[in-house]
């Protein structure tokens, strides 16, 4: 029952928190910004609209929000919000959910490309390009928490009593693996310096253009589906940070959510002080984002 | 084995009565799929029957009074003849629409011959017992697929790769016969039997040999030149055949000997696993830089063949570091990958068949919006995309899990062996996330988006006997993918015969076939969910069409599409050092610039490495004994006396 509960609070507030990263830029360019539930109000909006849909496209194009929404929540149901227990768990979870999220980038590439539009075809070119150099960072990470605890599964890396912490015995390699990762999030969930979602120069863009023909509920779910992912590497990251006190699911959940809260302002705190990166530069980028986790696994051998 | 022996000789019949009646077009050639295809399913009966217990599985004959003809099946040659009975009746299905020339019938009816001989010998090669089986097997193998690669012998770019493939598959011959002369000078039999004796060095040679030979003929980097060349010269139907199938049989040959040889030493495995991550990394960054869609297939051959190789390396990594379940879990993926990719590459060879058939044209760039026209085609063409991009429900997947979790066990390894389980895990995600991008590419530049040539705008779907075998083969990628448990208890229980894997029970499997196989069906029915609640969303809502939205331009063409060329390209030149792009450019001189050409070209390193490091210095030393050739009769005669003088005094 409590795991059912931590997942209809995280599917609910999802879209919650990137509001606060609105805020935080809004504050930093001493603006009064967005109202916290901005998004609600956009998905509430596109929900009532109707779609356009391209000549040129075909069943595709419409199975691109599709798949990718339920990418994202498949993601969810597997996921140890706050440390209970997920709904569904296995050894080897971790593997089968960053494909699970592949498929759904897939689709993606597939559906702008089959809007023949030349900006689309661009986006999904770098989506591809950085989403490879991307998932190899993450698997460097899925290779260090094996080393760490020897499991294979979200819900053992972050519940019960070996879950991985900043408290726990190999802490101090941890602050290498959620630089790496935070750096990884920024790059895979479209935000500045890797991406902007607020640029209007369509040239510029990777995930924005990639969406632009889609309208209407379609770009709902693609919005839920970004949110969700989003949500996912924050909490990812959250759980790092913290592993869960002795006092109850209630404590636990409002820890959880604070730090969730922590890593959103960091991210609006990054995308207010940082300019973008040249995009000949954002495969370096990941690339150290890399060789931060990889630099965390050397420094294992030498324990274990 | 007799049900085997008879299903061989039933093929082989299919493949002759076309010869005699091919002045009927039609009917030799529904008379070769039958034969063939009954052939087929009394081949996968005699494998049943063998697998139960019920049939005897050893045959041996004499051949010329001197040789024995040994024939045995254990449940490795069962496993590898899976592929070749389940896919080889489809690909014949499928010829019955892709070769519709009457005018051409005799050429047809014998490459319906060769067709027949080459599922033959493929099934002697995975039966053969003895070395002179086998090497008869391999060497029928390698000369059937050499005359089906030599369909259309009258163009030069066919005889030019027939001629390089002619040359691969016999200096690889040359390697496995060089291998088995080392054996057999140990032994001093033909036999298979007693070769784990050997002393550890010999059993070194005699498998770098043998994996040379038989990693030239599965494609294994650098020694897949002749792959990308054969693929797109030969007709579609028996790239799917080469590609699918055949290769295989080199992954076959690796297995076989290292079973015989039985040797635990690490270099063996180490050997395998950088050979199968130079293959499955450099293979996918050429597939994303080619514009032939064949040659393009053709190179993701050979990166599948290197995360099969993976499979392999980790398999044996395991055993010579004692970790069983690694070695288990590597060997079952290894497996499993062979039949996923027998089943999804031919699919997407019949495909791209279908779209030469039709548009004439291989050239990705040329094509475009063709899923309007071809929906049969392009949604089975889409399914094997997403198998073959390992990407969960399908069946590419599955085996690419595997793999993984050989490789996380062979984390707990210490010194060398963990880190080549490092590099083999990153190396996979590596390949996942390019083969995405390659076949995104695909799918998007030739099958989605706007036709962007008239022969792509004027293509047709192609016949009822092709689109049949298409779907037939995209349902098992399903299949595989979303009800995994019969088959990967399947590919375990092939490992049994394997000597050094004997004690495993499917016991280590634990819930893992039933969890793979919840998480897929988990994520179809969130799918289904996503597709109704999209449905309710849309209901009484305004849906209309229009034509793409330009970003503020208004006369779009289908030219301005984002090319598979420039989709690729920033992909292919970070991987610079590895890769050589060639680029042509006329640039811009006048105030007024009238012709502008642009072209690149994507270069294989082993290919260049191969002309610069062994043609060129051959060339330049054989010219330089060009003098021993003169024309004299006298000294020619005088040579030959030589020799004979020699060869006395010192033999």
């Amino acid at each position: 029952m409590e795991s059912i509960i931590a997942l209809g609070i995280a599917l609910i507030s999802a879209p919650l928190f990137p509001g606060i990263i609105l805020k935080i830029k809004a504050l930093f360019a001493g603006k009064k910004g967005p109202p916290l539930l901005i998004k609600y109000y956009t998905l509430a909006k596109l929900l009532r609209k109707g779609s356009v849909y391209s000549t040129s496209t075909t069943f595709v194009f419409r199975m691109g929000p599709i798949v990718s929404c339920a990418a994202a929540v498949m993601v969810f149901l597997f996921f140890p919000f706050a440390g209970i227990p997920p709904l569904l768990s296995f050894h080897g979870d971790a593997v089968v959910l960053f494909y699970i999220l592949g498929i759904g980038r897939f689709f993606t590439m597939a559906a702008a490309l089959d809007t023949a539009s030349p900006f689309e075809g661009m986006g999904a070119a770098r989506e591809a390009f950085f989403a490879t150099l991307s998932e190899a960072a993450v698997f460097v990470v899925l290779i260090l928490f094996y080393r760490m605890n020897g499991s294979l599964s979200l819900a053992a890396y972050f519940s019960g009593p070996h879950a991985i912490s900043l408290a726990g015995p190999q802490g101090a390699l941890l602050l290498l693996v959620i630089v790496s990762l935070f750096m990884t999030l920024l790059a895979e969930n479209s935000r500045v310096p890797v991406d902007d979602p607020a640029t209007h120069l369509e040239l510029t863009m990777i995930h924005e253009v990639m969406i632009l023909d889609h309208s209407g509920p379609d770009l709902a779910l693609i919005e839920l589906g970004s949110f969700y992912k989003l949500f996912f590497y924050a909490a990812f990251i959250a759980c790092l940070i913290s592993s869960p006190i002795q006092a109850g699911p209630f404590a636990n959940t409002l820890l959880f959510y604070s730090l969730l809260t922590a890593v959103y302002v960091a991210i609006g705190i990054t995308e207010s002080i940082t300019a973008r990166l040249k995009m000949n530069l954002v495969p370096k980028y990941i690339l150290t984002s890399f060789a931060l986790s990889f630099f965390a696994i050397i420094l294992t051998m030498e324990i274990f | 084995m007799h049900i085997l022996l008879t299903a061989l000789s039933l093929i082989l019949i299919g493949g002759i009565l076309p010869l005699l009646m091919h002045r009927w077009f039609r009917l030799s050639k529904i008379v070769h799929i039958t034969t063939v295809t009954a052939g087929c399913l009394t081949g996968l009966y005699g494998l049943y029957a063998v697998w139960q217990q019920q049939a005897e599985a050893l045959f041996s004959c004499s051949w010329l009074h001197v040789f024995t003809l040994a024939f045995a099946l254990d449940s490795l040659s069962m496993f590898f003849l899976l592929p070749v009975f389940l896919v080889s009746p489809l690909i014949a299905l499928y010829g019955y629409h892709y070769l519709d020339k009457p005018t051409a019938s005799w050429r047809v009816a014998v490459n319906n011959f060769f067709f027949s001989l080459l599922i033959v010998s493929m099934a002697l090669v995975t039966v053969a017992a003895n070395i002179m089986t086998f090497a008869l097997a391999w060497e029928l193998m390698s000369l059937s697929s050499y005359f089906l690669v030599m369909f259309d012998f009258e163009k030069e770019e066919t005889q030019r790769a027939g001629y390089l493939y002619l040359l691969f598959t016999q200096t690889g011959a040359l390697c496995i016969f060089a291998a088995f002369a080392v054996i057999s000078s140990h032994t001093g039999s033909l036999s298979f039997a007693h070769i784990e004796q050997l002393p550890h060095g010999v059993k070194l040679v005699a498998f770098f040999l043998a994996f040379v030979g038989f990693g030239s003929k599965a494609g294994v980097f650098p020694f897949h030149i002749w792959l990308p060349h054969a693929h797109p010269a030969a007709p579609s139907h028996v790239s799917a055949l080469l590609s699918g199938v055949m290769i295989k049989m080199g992954i076959y040959g690796i297995l076989r000997i290292y079973i015989l040889l039985d040797d635990p030493s690490p270099i063996i495995p180490q050997t395998v696993l950088i050979c199968g991550m130079l293959s499955g990394v450099l293979g996918v960054i050429y597939a994303l830089g080619k514009q032939d869609i064949k040659r393009l297939l053709a190179y993701s051959s050979i990166e599948n063949i290197g995360i099969i190789l993976i499979g392999a390396g980790l398999g044996m990594l395991g055993i010579s570091s004692g970790n069983r379940i690694m070695a288990a879990f590597g060997f079952a993926g290894c497996l499993l990958h062979v039949l996923n990719h027998a089943l999804f590459k031919s699919l997407l060879f019949m495909g791209s068949g279908a779209v030469l058939h039709t548009t004439g044209t291989r050239h990705i760039d040329q094509l475009g919006g063709l899923m309007k026209n071809m929906p049969v085609t392009g949604r089975t063409f889409l399914a094997g995309s997403v198998a073959i991009s390992g990407l969960p429900p399908l069946n590419g997947f599955i085996s690419e899990f595997l793999i993984y979790y050989a490789g996380f066990q062979g984390l707990g390894l210490h010194g060398a062996a963990f880190l080549f389980s490092m590099s083999t895990i990153i190396a996979l995600a590596v390949i996942g996330g390019l083969a995405s991008g390659c076949f995104t590419k695909v799918i998007g530049v030739v099958f989605l988006g706007e036709p962007r040539s008239v022969r792509a705008q004027k293509a047709v779907e192609c016949g009822r006997a092709m689109q049949a075998a298409m779907i037939l083969l995209a349902l098992p990628c399903l299949l595989i993918g979303i009800w995994p448990e019969p088959f990967i208890r399947l590919v375990f229980a092939s490992l049994h015969d394997m000597s050094p894997l004997a004690t495993i029970s499917p016991e280590i499997l634990g819930t893992i076939p039933q969890n793979l196989a919840m998480a897929a069906r988990l994520f179809l029915g969130l799918l289904f969910v996503t597709i109704i609640l999209r449905r309710l969303l849309y209901r009484a809502k305004p849906i209309s069409q229009s034509s793409t939205w330009g970003c503020g331009f208004t006369q779009p063409t289908a030219r301005m599409q984002y090319t598979g060329t420039s989709y690729a390209l920033s992909m292919v030149n970070f991987h610079r050092p590895f890769v050589r792009v060639r680029t042509q450019y006329s640039g811009i001189t006048k105030i007024f610039p009238r012709w502008a050409g642009y072209a690149s070209k994507v270069e294989d390193i082993a290919e260049i490495g191969l002309h610069r490091m062994l043609i060129q210095p051959l060339i330049w030393v054989l010219d330089r004994l060009r003098w021993i050739q003169h024309g004299h009769i006298q000294l020619y005669i005088s040579y030959i006396i030589v020799t004979i003088a020699v060869l006395l005094l010192v033999v």
